[in-house]
């Protein structure tokens, strides 16, 4: 089977400062990948490349057979490739079902008529339903997260890209999410990427871990062979969070 | 989405029969003459609030598409001697031609350029207009615009016909998936593109419809005027219906409706002041900028309906 | 030729000083400045009641006059910015309300006519066969020391050190314990003060009237968006840019062409790059 997502030779520099590196690999369709590394080792620079929110300065993207590399981001919402971000960012002022509508009124998501019931319905899917007529203000940071993915479903992607979904979230909301994903993965044959620079969270749910660091690949392996990848050591683990890796 | 309210609508309704009435009851033609400017300064402020007041982006130069429209009304009138019914869909449409050119080139970035371009644009039209004076007739502007209805009562009346349809389109639309689109895009621009949306075709076609109905105002100031002159470009226009809009509770459309129509009648008890109207004005919005950000009109009024929903 | 060089040179200092000012408040404060012009309209003024009206001589007319500009500036941002900072909708309408303000009172106090200031520079220089009036030529050296002293203030001192370091990253900037509201009351102050310098130096030979301000600002606006919203050698650039363009365009065709050139610069820039010559980026 081919290639979902092929990326080749990204480079991304900001001034003096190189952000993004050669980075290459692809995924197959399908797959539920993570890409894991230490802050600031550019994880969140590379979702913006890939989604067209930062221009590239060399290499390709290709989704699907086609470049995506200079299209608008709203472009790539459009070919099939959705996004979340790290800090959540609800349209506030608007209740839970209209921040959803909002993502049903793409061009992608035209055929669904009736925009509300298919906010429901997505709603439902994520398990917010019975929150849909609440104002956002309301939704504590988990759901708000659930609220994130539910619009990122809206644009009925076939790649999806979560940014650090854990990322401030107690022990007893990451659980449930963990299985919403695993869902969604099971149930929609989503082929899904995600950031996390937390070593648990990945073991159970990802089948293949992109390691990188400095804005380069280090290693990309399975995550039982990956923990123990000297260079993924050296760059990470060795660092902070080795208490947690060997737990 | 939201329904009208029977209570909305009931509003509506008294609001609309009361300033139908109104020169009736007073029978005096220079009142008349003054709630045909409220009428059309409301209508400026309803188009303003729709593209400014739902997106957030601020437009500091309305008064370019004002002017663009009253302008097409006197060059029509004054150089084509064209059927002064033409002026009205000329004005919009180059009402509109205007409102692309400065849409285009700024409403795809970030940041203040859109602000900064319109105030620009307004600014030096203005200077175009005196500059150019064997074409735009200088300071003294063009004069000898025929009146589109003859009656200054029924010119009101149709006025405020353009009033009402031009709020009643501005809040369905507003009301509707697209305002739900414009609400969001003021929110968070990034998220509404990691959600597939066009923000930049979204922001063009409101500030289009924004200048259409402004355009329209324009040309109908000029046919009750019956000349038009430079000031028509000038920032104290814009930031008048700004005020407005402000008082009447930005992104509610009718409130600024309503905010002008108040303003300007308020500037005509205020004669007396002469020129320290502008003052007036400009302490207005300081004050409502410090005391009451989401304005008068628009949350006096769901205040006081709240118990009937 | 030499004429062009010499006119082209006076309009671009004057420019250079109205548009760093404003890049400078927005790059620091985030403040987009739409009372610039009204500093500038205030200089002017100023001159005009201590030399014409009360005869004081110029070495304290003209450093009072900037001073009190200056001043007027920091209250404006105390009092009336400050609290509003919170939306940046709020703060471009309170800065355009003090405009309006300032133009208005100026109207009333001194009317609509044309004010005169005279010359502080009587003689004419003849530079290479071209005259060139005093007071053109000392706008010129006053604009280009400024500048120049302005580079130095924030390359050498530390207090110029903690104003980049604010403009770079506020949060960071208040963490490292540097009094960011203080920075911006400085600032505040450079910004009107260079503003209202600039009004006073053109008060003999331009027309003093109520809404001098306006077209210098817009003109201003230009330039920063042209050189980089932000960045003070883009606007240094873009004022000579344009300043130059404009005087051109004046010899060649027309000086009713000349307001066009800013229009047509920045419709350019914003279509080819958006982020302006030396800016940083195009979005804050």
């Amino acid at each position: 089977m081919s290639a979902i997502l092929e990326v080749k030779d990204l480079s991304k520099r900001f001034g003096g400062l190189t952000a993004t590196r050669n980075v290459s690999f692809s995924l197959e369709p399908g797959e539920l990948t993570g890409i894991l590394g230490p802050n600031g080792a550019g994880k969140t620079t590379l979702f913006n490349l890939l989604t067209g929110f930062i221009a590239a300065d060399t290499g390709s993207v290709l989704f699907e057979g086609q470049e995506l590399r200079g299209l608008a981001p709203h472009k790539i919402v459009n070919r099939g490739v959705a996004r979340t971000f790290q800090l959540t960012r609800p349209f506030l002022g608007m209740t839970v079902l209209e921040n959803v509508v909002v993502a049903c009124l793409s061009p992608r998501a035209r055929d669904a008529h009736d925009k509300e019931a298919r906010a429901q319905e997505l709603l439902d899917h994520v398990g917010l339903g019975s929150k849909a007529r609440e104002p956002v203000e309301t939704l504590p940071y988990g759901d708000l997260r659930r609220l994130e993915i539910a619009r990122a479903l809206a644009t009925k992607p076939n790649l999806l890209l979560l940014d650090e979904p854990f990322a401030g979230l107690g022990s007893s909301e990451i659980e449930p999410l963990a299985q919403l994903i695993k869902r969604l993965h099971r149930e929609q044959k989503l082929t899904i990427l995600l950031i996390e620079h937390k070593l648990r969270e990945f073991m159970a749910l990802v089948s293949r871990v992109i390691a990188i660091d400095f804005g380069e690949i280090i290693a990309i392996a399975p995550p039982s062979e990956i923990v123990r990848n000297p260079r993924v050591i050296e760059a990470y683990i060795g660092k902070t969070e080795a208490a947690h890796a060997s737990a | 989405m939201k329904q009208l309210s029977i209570v909305d609508l009931s509003g509506a309704i008294a609001v609309v029969a009361l300033l139908a009435l109104a020169p009736v009851l007073l029978n005096s033609n220079y009142f008349t003459g003054v709630l045909t400017v409220c009428v059309i300064y409301a209508i400026w402020a309803a188009s303003w609030d729709f593209m400014s007041g739902l997106t957030g982006r601020e437009n500091f130069g309305h008064s370019l598409f004002i002017g663009a429209g009253a302008y097409t009304a006197g060059f029509l009138a004054t150089v084509w001697y064209a059927n002064p019914w033409y002026s009205l869909p000329t004005a919009v449409v180059v009402a509109v031609a205007f409102s692309l050119i400065v849409g285009f080139p700024t409403l795809r970035l970030r940041g203040p350029y859109f602000a900064l371009a319109m105030l620009s644009a307004s600014a030096i039209m203005q200077r175009l207009c005196l500059i150019f004076w064997e074409y735009s007739g200088g300071e003294e502007g063009l004069y000898g615009l025929d009146p589109l209805i003859q009656s200054p009562l029924h010119y009101y009346w149709f006025v405020l016909a353009v009033l009402v349809a031009a709020v009643a389109i501005l809040t369905a639309l507003a009301q509707s998936h697209w305002g739900l689109l414009l609400r969001a895009i003021r929110g968070d621009e990034a998220t509404c593109q990691a959600a597939g949306i066009n923000v930049t075709f979204y922001k063009i076609a409101s500030l289009t419809i924004s200048a259409a109905f402004a355009g329209l105002g324009g040309a109908l100031y000029a046919h009750y005027q019956l000349q038009v002159s430079p000031p028509l470009f000038s920032v104290v226009v814009s930031i008048t219906v700004i005020i407005m809009v402000y008082v009447g509770g930005i992104g509610s459309i009718y409130g600024p409706a309503l905010g002008a129509i108040m303003l300007t009648l308020l500037t005509e008890l205020l004669r007396s002041f002469g020129e320290y109207r502008l003052w007036v004005y400009t302490l207005t919005l300081m004050l409502i900028l410090f005391f009451l950000p989401n304005g008068l009109i628009a949350p006096l009024w769901r205040r006081l309906t709240e118990r009937f929903r | 030729m030499l004429e062009i060089l010499i006119y082209g040179a006076v309009s671009s200092a004057i420019y250079a000083m109205l548009a760093v000012g404003f890049t400078l408040i927005f790059g620091v404060a985030r403040i987009l400045n739409l009372a610039h012009g009204a500093f500038y309209a205030l200089g002017a003024y100023a001159a005009y009641v201590f030399t014409s009206l009360l005869h004081w001589p110029l070495f304290i007319a003209a450093p009072l006059a900037v001073l009190s500009v200056a001043l007027f500036g920091v209250l404006m941002e105390r009092f009336l910015v400050r609290p509003l900072r919170y939306s940046q909708l709020a703060v471009l309408m309170i800065t355009l309300s003090v405009s309006l303000a300032v133009e208005q009172g100026l109207f009333i106090t001194f009317g609509s006519e044309y004010r005169n200031v005279p010359s502080f520079v009587a003689e004419k220089v003849s530079i290479g066969g071209v005259d060139i009036g005093g007071q053109r030529l000392l706008a010129l050296i006053a604009g280009v020391l400024v500048l120049l002293l302005l580079w130095l203030f924030i390359q050498r001192t530390r207090l110029g050190a903690a104003i980049l370091a604010v403009s770079q990253d506020p949060e960071a900037a208040q963490y490292m314990g540097i009094p960011t509201n203080r920075i911006f009351s400085v600032v505040m102050a450079i910004s009107a003060g260079t503003a209202a310098l600039a009004g006073v130096l053109v008060s003999p030979f331009l027309t003093v009237q109520p809404t001098m301000g306006l077209l210098p600002m817009v003109k201003a606006f230009a330039i920063v968006i042209v050189g980089g919203l932000g960045s003070i050698p883009g606007s240094i650039l873009a004022a000579l840019l344009l300043g130059y363009s404009e005087t051109i365009v004046a010899y060649l065709i027309s000086s009713s062409w000349t307001e066009l050139v800013s229009l047509v610069a920045v419709v350019i820039t914003l279509m080819i790059k958006p982020s302006g010559l030396l800016g940083r980026r195009a979005a804050f």
